[in-house]
């Protein structure tokens, strides 16, 4: 039993490890069930994985939305540009 | 002041300078969002306009140019990001005093996460909070910066880029997680707490 939970239980850092490995990779079996053991028991680590979910989400929209950001002042940048081409 | 496209070839000067008043805000405001520093956007929007300028030939007419400078100035900004992480000396150092667990792999008192209340549909549209998202991207470490930018601009899978980086997906998504801790934390930390 105790050689069972030790196969099945994670740490929180390995876990939170999986958690944002899913993103990326597929998990192997091995590595789904005992992810799923763990925050089934585990509520900080089931904040994190929702946290993780949102701004993996967040930095997609995030990098797709060109429009809408503030603009700041770029008149010494387009003098530089202009001159730049000028001599081309 | 918008130009018409019969012209572009004939008189590619006054093209690119139409387009230089139009876009460089923009670009900019992108270039600076996605790049460790404004210096950096700058070079970068200047050498797209550059490369607009030499292969002005190969722009359709009836295509949008605000469109194709982005497409242009995006592949200044991955190549950048790709060079950062091929230079950086070692991508994770396993060494690092572990700020967010303890000996056992549990949580650290101060670092466990906490509930958020996410407004998730305003949040990007919301000033304040996009200035703190970008405070906390850019205390990342640069190559880790670099990964993250990487990951999220390419239309790519993370297999792809490691490929293209010649780094090993563990090392990858190892350098992905950690930033993801430290993003979560100061974020926490500057938004969500004060929030509630």
């Amino acid at each position: 039993m105790r050689k069972l939970m030790h196969i099945l239980m994670l740490s929180c850092r390995k876990a939170t490890e999986l958690i944002d490995k899913q993103l990326h990779f597929t998990l192997t079996p091995l590595e789904k069930t005992r992810l799923f053991m763990h925050t089934l028991f585990c509520d900080a680590c089931t904040q994190y994985k929702k946290q993780s979910r949102f701004l993996h989400k967040l930095f997609f929209k995030d990098h797709t939305h060109p429009e809408k950001l503030p603009v700041s002042d770029t008149t010494g940048l387009k003098k530089k540009i202009l001159n730049n081409l000028e001599e081309k | 002041m918008s130009p018409v496209s019969g012209n572009i070839k004939d008189d590619p000067h006054s093209t690119i300078k139409s387009w230089v008043e139009l876009y460089t805000d923009s670009l900019f405001a992108w270039a600076c969002r996605r790049v460790e520093n404004n210096s950096t956007a700058e070079d970068l929007v200047q050498e797209t306009f550059l490369s607009a300028f030499q292969s002005i030939g190969k722009f359709k007419g009836e295509s949008n140019p605000g469109t194709w400078l982005f497409s242009i100035l995006n592949h200044k900004i991955i190549d950048h990001h790709r060079k950062k992480m091929r230079n950086a000396a070692s991508p994770v150092k396993h060494s690092e005093p572990e700020r967010f667990f303890d000996d056992n792999g549990s949580w650290r008192k101060e670092a466990r996460p906490q509930p958020w209340h996410i407004d998730e549909a305003h949040l990007l549209d919301n000033t304040a909070f996009r200035d703190i998202l970008d405070q906390c991207m850019k205390k990342l470490p640069d190559h880790w910066f670099s990964a993250v930018q990487l990951k999220y601009l390419e239309e790519k899978d993370s297999k792809d880029i490691c490929q293209d980086l010649q780094l090993s997906p563990s090392n990858f998504w190892q350098i992905l997680h950690r930033a993801k801790l430290q993003l979560r934390q100061c974020l926490e930390k500057h938004w969500f707490k004060k929030e509630r």
